[in-house]
């Protein structure tokens, strides 16, 4: 079941068009919104929270319109990018309040302020003013206030920004958490494909306020008719035994790629290998990655939907 | 005897499944935060400072004075010379202390939301701008409106205890307890939603304290220069800036005192500081709103 639908979204500042008739659908699971700076996810997320109104089209978050009632923000939590947790105040403290804020009774904003603190990884130091937190530290707190009222999705702006990268992998390890064990759906947006691949079930990718592509992660990145040979030594022995079968193989860095494999052409390059005396290291299909996606010419705008699985 | 090894459950995640608040019960959330704020509880020493020497300065002077009014009646002679103030009096002189504690206090409910970016977090919850900055200057109001009236109740209480027949003189005096408290709601009123408005164009608490100061001595000084060296419907329009003078008058009107020498009708300022007061909320609300939303 769709989560989050997006028609026709178009907004504008000034002169700047962020989001240019967007359309889409989120499902389930962790997906990332996928672009780079300027294409328009932080708006798109605003507009999601009802923070931003779009200048044509409609947002449907929780099945409910996000220009009306604020209610079904009692179901949804947010992350923004930028600085958000006040620096005199105690991340136990803070987390409470906005759990009542939220919708929570007393207690047990309460309770769950320090049960949420302690899946993010900072039951010991929930005590301490916010402005002694490192960066990190800060990034689990928005995500934990973001969490705090057991919210069924979340949007997350940039949730690894600022991180090193041990941080921004623990950082992605935690979102897997949540969406994969605590079953609360997740939006990331973040202009880092890595992290989308890592992380994410779906993605919908965002170019100059237009959707390029949108769809499972998987389905993205799906295997090609190309193999991959990453050899150690004797890379271009290699390249002329092939050459002599008539195989077209393109050195690609390091490795070799050769297109439009199909079933003979494996017992050639076997052949090939065994002629040239390479060190054979890795033998794989090729896959795209998110990077293709970006560089691949855009096929037109279109209505996009997914659900992930 | 032998003991079991320790064993750590890991619990997980536990989903919340209980009731969840309404709308009021959020802004409650909200109010309480304000008054915790206002008051500096929960925060260091030197957040209590400020709110609690302004609360004091505007509580204990009625305190001494109905302590040595009730030492003064044992001494029937003395008793006859000294004179408790009045009602609006004590108005006049708490409107310092009052009016400082709205100006150094107020902006934080409100700045340092903004300075730290709290206020994207605000808009991301049930609630919307208008419950947010409404919450918040009730929970100021609420405070500001007790510490005027608490002394007003002291004065009200020491006055029926000394009369000669408390309960006949509570029968021929009970208009005075709406009449304070009305005056001190329109105190209160005026100077919590002048205060919060000034904080919600920065997010320094000292400008903004600075810019209710401003209003309120300058505004003084310049109607007074109306009133006193110039004549006409002009300069009696521009009196009207002297916000703590046409409160004072304000407060008088409520309690029936006879016409002062002033330009205006008692009335004409009471009116005057609750169109203000409203002009003020609206501006705060709209401009709550654009920071919120953005």
């Amino acid at each position: 079941m769709a989560l989050v639908h997006a028609r026709g979204l178009t907004k504008s500042y000034g002169p700047v068009r962020a989001l240019d008739g967007a359309t889409f659908e989120i499902g389930d699971g962790i997906t990332g919104l996928l672009g780079s700076n300027g294409a328009g996810k932080s708006t798109t997320l605003r507009i999601f929270m009802g923070l931003t109104d779009p200048d044509a089209g409609t947002a449907e978050v929780l099945g409910q319109d996000t220009r009306r009632s604020p209610e079904y923000r009692a179901r949804v939590g947010y992350a923004p990018e930028h600085d958000c947790l006040p620096r005199t105040v105690s991340a136990a403290e803070f987390l409470a309040y906005m759990g009542e804020v939220s919708g929570l009774p007393r207690t047990a904003a309460r309770l769950r302020a320090s049960d949420v603190l302690r899946h993010v990884g900072l039951f010991e130091e929930r005590y301490r003013p916010m402005g002694t937190y490192s960066t990190g530290m800060k990034q689990r707190v928005k995500l934990a206030q973001a969490l705090v009222h057991d919210p069924l999705v979340a949007f997350l702006d940039e949730p690894t920004a600022g991180l090193d990268p041990l941080g921004r992998r623990e950082m992605l390890e935690l979102i897997r958490r949540v969406g994969r064990e605590f079953g609360i759906s997740i939006v990331i947006s973040t202009h880092l494909m890595g992290d989308v691949e890592r992380t994410c079930d779906a993605v919908v990718v965002l170019d100059a306020g237009r959707v390029l592509r949108a769809g499972a992660v998987s389905g993205l990145t799906d295997e090609t008719e190309a193999v991959l040979v990453d050899v150690a030594d004797g890379m271009e022995a290699l390249a002329q035994a092939l050459a002599r079968r008539g195989l077209d193989a393109r050195v690609d860095g390091s490795r070799l790629l050769l297109e439009q494999v199909s079933g003979t052409d494996y017992d050639m390059l076997r052949d090939a290998i065994v002629e040239s005396g390479a060190l054979l290291y890795r033998l794989a299909p090729e896959r795209h990655t998110l990077a293709d996606v970006f560089a691949s010419p855009r096929t037109g705008d279109r209505d996009s939907s997914l659900d992930a699985p | 005897m032998s003991q079991a090894p320790a064993t750590i459950f890991d619990l997980g995640y536990q989903p919340y499944d209980g009731a969840r608040t309404g709308r009021w019960a959020r802004r409650a959330a909200i109010w309480r935060d304000g008054i915790r704020i206002s008051l500096g509880l929960g925060r260091g020493t030197g957040a209590k400072i400020a709110p609690w020497l302004l609360l004091t300065l505007a509580l204990v002077p009625m305190l001494v004075l109905v302590v040595i009014s009730a030492v003064m009646s044992e001494a029937q002679a003395a008793a006859e010379d000294f004179e408790l103030p009045s009602y609006a009096d004590y108005y006049e002189f708490a409107m310092v202390p009052l009016a400082l504690f709205a100006a150094v206090v107020a902006p934080l409910l409100l700045c340092p939301d903004r300075r730290d970016g709290v206020l994207a977090l605000y808009g991301a919850r049930p609630i919307t701008p208008a419950d947010y900055v409404g919450a918040r200057w009730l929970a100021f109001f609420t405070v500001a409106a007790c510490a005027a009236w608490l002394p007003e109740a002291v004065l009200f209480t020491w006055n029926a205890l000394d009369a000669r027949s408390p309960g006949s003189w509570l029968t021929d005096h009970w208009e005075i307890p709406p009449r304070f408290l009305v005056a001190g709601a329109m105190v209160a009123a005026l100077t919590t939603t002048l205060s919060l408005f000034a904080a919600s164009f920065t997010t320094r608490r000292a400008y903004a304290s600075v810019g209710t100061l401003a209003v309120l001595f300058i505004g003084s000084a310049v109607g007074g220069i109306a009133e006193n060296d110039f004549s006409g419907r002009v300069a009696d329009a521009v009196s009207l800036v002297a916000l703590p003078q046409a409160l004072t008058e304000a407060v008088h009107w409520v309690f029936g005192d006879e016409t002062r020498d002033r330009p205006f009708d008692g009335a004409v300022y009471a009116g005057w500081v609750a169109v203000l007061t409203a002009a003020l909320a609206l501006g705060l609300l709209r401009q709550t709103r654009s920071l919120v939303r953005g």
